[in-house]
């Protein structure tokens, strides 16, 4: 008989909610993968998205605004068996926990970070985010785009960015981000566009504009320079590019930092088992 | 040991029990590897040190001086007056002038200008000359002008060479040959200016029974503790004068599997840090002011999801960047009372760097225990002067690690909750990776499955679940500590590096008369108010003796125990310097005489 744990619940979100779409997905690609729950940690941020992470039977967790990415690393290094995925919006992402995304960026943790985009704060009823354009509830700035910055910081192995209104797509790309993670090979970052349909309802406009990068023929996903010229080509043309925009081979900062192969948070940490070795430091206190 | 023309006029060096030597100049003179080498010499009698470095935040120039104190006894503070001070400049002078004892020794560097008339005090012993140019002129560098002084230094306190030789050999011979020779070299032209200029020693060292005992700052030992008490993720931030704990462990915390990170900020320290803990791991973070209030939501939030993390804060001189070098204890409040809303965290106090190792551990335990976050509060004395103490006990050390549950115990449960309610606030913990604990953790108020909820009932429950643990922690966090006659009817408490400079005011109190009890008090919050009345119970007067400007503890002992407000006297400090023994034991005296004549 195993025993009775919280089960998931229904979303908070709005009827239509791109998120939902990011919850299916999400859900199909692990139950695809066949990752356990037992070692599944959801990392949920502050606003909408973030409370994922009581929608799904895994371990959860809700971080303060802005800082899921440093929770979520924290985890990852305390015990890097463990599936991550960090999820949670753009505001969260890209405003107040904009410095820790540039440094998850240069880490390259390996865990999966999905932001979900949708240029406005739902949960406070429709501030302008950091991805808002110029008149939206008064913003005067020009959005952001994290998939530039992305391929601008050196060690970044993984980046694309997928759509609520493209089910299959999204799912595809969020197996391939967990497995790019769990395989150790570093930062799964999937951008999700996912419409908030009370706020700022962008379906309409985002799925004449979403473009697959995939789907061209000579679109080389491991050339980060061509990778950002090509985005930024299609974005002066107005189009926003979707799919694994970029690949890359680099050290994950378990591999830079981690230094047992045994988890911190499973060591046995006993004094009989540590003593003489600790006893040993004695002698740098002379 | 006398020469033959001191035993021929008669002047024998005077015996000291206790010295206070002050080296002094720019930083980069190199002043603080004479506090090092004067150690190693000290130590090797058999005299217990005591030092304190007083740099700036900078790396190269401004005023820095190191201060070592030797003693027979065991030692804890700086005593009240400087006995020799070597000064690289006028301006060390200056910066010592104050403390100089009445008969001191000044070795003075006259190679910018002889020392000028004004402090020339006839009762001082002057010894002057040119020791940057000597040392540049024979070894090209004026650095070695510490080395020069140390020699001369060496002669005025008794030292025989050999001593002087066998010291900076150990120091610099694994720094190789060429070091090791320019060290002898200049060495033997401070003694050869010694053998002229200085016709006797003014001193000669006492030896002592310190041997066995190590040499240990307050971070070192802490860091120590984090590490022995099975910690094994540091993640840190450079901030003085916190960033000694990152370094000692960053070579040492691999070497056990471990791993010191240094994050971007403060809030990635606190959160990475709460991150880790909540999936199992042993965590310290430590910081001084400025980071704690970059820290001070990420608490509150380890305080609402219940999950167990230290926090060291090093108070510095505050408020803002402040004196970053420089010693106070003004962060009491911020620890206790930090954050928005409402919930339980303990802070712990260690007075030397003994209790620093066992309340590192202690504090780990109880953090895990009650899963909550747990402050250690260390001052810039504290944590960056060195004092000899007992070994460190390791074989005392306990493990534990409260209701963490395994997966054997999580399958005897029907239904686990992460948040439970239980009759000590404290709910059985499950880690991820373990089958069976899935759950939700939040900083929302939750249910007992952790699950938002706003529903007044359970936001009662979960307040008074959280809230008690503060009451049942009392029977394990660390009691004060009561020294001096139990009978007094006068009273001291103080907490953190003001513990030597009490012991020490209380002996002379104890000679002019004035009979004393001290209360070292060793946990901050909850005040444990059964110790406090206990101790507070027959006193007429109790001073509370701290380093900042509005006498926080004591306005946490007047809340605390509000029958006795009346006698809570404040003396404090916040001039960036620890208290001297001499500084309580007159304000202490001074109150009490001005109260008689009224």
């Amino acid at each position: 008989m195993t025993t009775k744990t919280v089960q998931a619940t229904t979303p908070i979100w709005c009827p239509g909610c791109g998120d939902f779409g990011v919850l299916a997905s999400l859900k199909k690609a692990l139950v695809e993968l066949g990752i356990k729950s037992k070692d599944t940690v959801v990392v949920g941020g502050i606003g909408c998205s973030g409370s994922i992470h009581n929608n799904l039977d895994c371990y959860g967790i809700h971080s303060l605004h802005g800082r899921l990415l440093p929770t979520a690393i924290g985890i990852k290094l305390a015990n890097p068996e463990l599936t991550v995925i960090a999820a949670g919006g753009d505001g969260d992402g890209y405003a107040i926990g904009a410095g820790h995304f540039i440094h998850a960026l240069k880490r390259n943790p390996s865990i999966v970070y999905i932001v979900m985009q949708n240029g406005t704060y739902g949960l406070t009823k429709g501030q302008p985010s950091p991805t808002a354009v110029p008149g939206y509830e008064g913003n005067v700035e020009p959005p952001f785009d994290a998939i530039l910055t992305a391929l601008s910081i050196q060690n970044t192995s993984f980046i694309a960015r997928g759509f609520s209104g493209n089910q299959s797509q999204l799912t595809d790309l969020i197996k391939k981000a967990i497995l790019h993670a769990n395989e150790r090979k570093g930062f799964g970052f999937l951008e999700v566009l996912s419409p908030c349909v009370t706020y700022n309802d962008t379906y309409k406009e985002w799925r004449e504009r979403v473009f697959n990068v995939d789907a061209e023929k000579d679109y080389d996903q491991h050339n980060r320079l061509l990778a950002f010229t090509r985005a930024s080509q299609l974005m002066s043309e107005g189009k926003i590019p979707t799919g694994l925009l970029y690949v890359g081979s680099n050290n994950s900062l378990e591999t830079n930092t981690l230094t047992s192969k045994e988890p911190m948070a499973l060591q046995d940490i006993s004094i009989e088992k540590n003593k003489s070795r600790y006893e040993e430091l004695l002698r740098d206190f002379r | 040991m006398a020469t033959k023309l001191e035993e021929a006029v008669g002047i024998a060096p005077v015996l000291k029990d206790d010295i206070s030597v002050m080296i002094g100049g720019q930083g980069g003179d190199g002043t603080l590897t004479v506090v090092n080498l004067l150690g190693r010499i000290f130590r090797d009698r058999g005299l217990y040190i005591y030092d304190a470095r007083n740099v700036l935040s900078r790396i190269r120039g401004g005023h820095a001086d190191g201060v070592i104190r030797a003693s027979v006894k065991e030692i804890y503070s700086m005593g009240d007056q400087i006995d020799v001070l070597v000064a690289f400049d006028e301006e060390a002078v200056q910066a010592g002038l104050s403390e100089l004892s009445e008969n001191a020794v000044i070795i003075f560097d006259s190679s910018k200008g002889q020392l000028p008339d004004s402090y020339r005090k006839s009762s001082y012993l002057i010894y002057s000359a040119p020791l940057g140019n000597m040392a540049a002129s024979e070894l090209r560098r004026n650095i070695f002008k510490n080395t020069v002084a140390f020699a001369i230094l060496g002669r005025v306190l008794g030292f025989e060479d050999k001593v002087l030789v066998d010291v900076l050999k150990a120091r610099y011979e694994r720094r190789g040959k060429e070091a090791l020779e320019s060290n002898l070299k200049a060495l033997s032209i401070g003694l050869s200016f010694a053998d002229k200029n200085v016709p006797s020693s003014r001193y000669s060292m006492a030896k002592g029974n310190s041997s066995g005992k190590i040499l240990s700052t307050g971070n070192e030992a802490t860091a120590f503790g984090f590490l022995v008490s099975g910690g094994r993720f540091f993640i840190g931030y450079p901030i003085t004068p916190a960033t000694d704990i990152m370094e000692w462990l960053a070579p040492r915390l691999p070497r056990f599997g471990g791993v010191v990170k240094q994050a971007e900020d403060e809030l990635a320290v606190i959160n990475m840090g709460i991150g880790a803990a909540y999936a199992g791991a042993r965590v310290m973070v430590a910081t001084s002011g400025p980071g704690q209030s970059l820290m001070t939501e990420g608490v509150g939030h380890a305080g609402e999801s219940e999950i167990p993390i230290v926090v060291v804060e090093c108070q510095r001189v505050g408020p803002s960047t402040g004196e970053p070098t420089k010693n106070e204890q003004s962060d009491l409040n911020h620890v206790v009372y930090s954050s928005h809303g409402e919930f339980p965290r303990l802070v712990v106090a260690p007075a030397t760097a003994g209790e620093c190792f066992t309340m590192s551990v202690q504090a780990m335990n109880l953090a895990e225990q009650y899963q909550l976050p747990v402050f250690i509060l260390l001052d810039q004395a504290l944590c960056q002067n060195s004092a000899c103490i007992d070994p460190f006990d390791i074989g005392s050390v306990k493990i534990e690690r409260g209701k963490l549950l395994t997966e054997e115990e999580l399958l005897r449960l029907s239904y686990y909750k992460r948040y439970q309610f239980t009759e000590d606030g404290i709910s059985p913990r499950s880690i991820p990776s373990t089958e069976g604990g899935q759950s939700q953790v939040t900083g929302n108020e939750h249910n007992e499955l952790g699950l938002v909820s706003t529903d007044k009932t359970n936001r009662l429950k979960m307040m008074h679940k959280r809230m008690s643990k503060l009451e049942h922690a009392k029977r394990d966090l660390p009691r004060g500590v009561n020294f001096g006659n139990s009978n007094a009817k006068i009273g001291i408490i103080g907490f953190g590096s003001t513990y030597g400079p009490i012991r020490e005011a209380m002996v002379q109190l104890s000679k002019g008369g004035i009979d004393v009890k001290y209360h070292q008090i060793r946990t901050i919050w909850p005040i444990l108010e059964d110790d406090l009345r206990a101790f507070l119970d027959s006193l007429s007067t109790v001073f509370v003796i701290e380093n900042n400007y509005q006498g926080q503890l004591a306005a946490l002992i007047r809340s605390s125990i509000k029958e006795k407000s009346g006698i809570v006297e404040s003396i404090t400090k916040f001039d960036g310097t620890s208290f001297k023994p001499k500084e309580i034991a007159n304000a202490v005296s001074s109150y009490l005489s001005g109260k008689i004549e009224k």
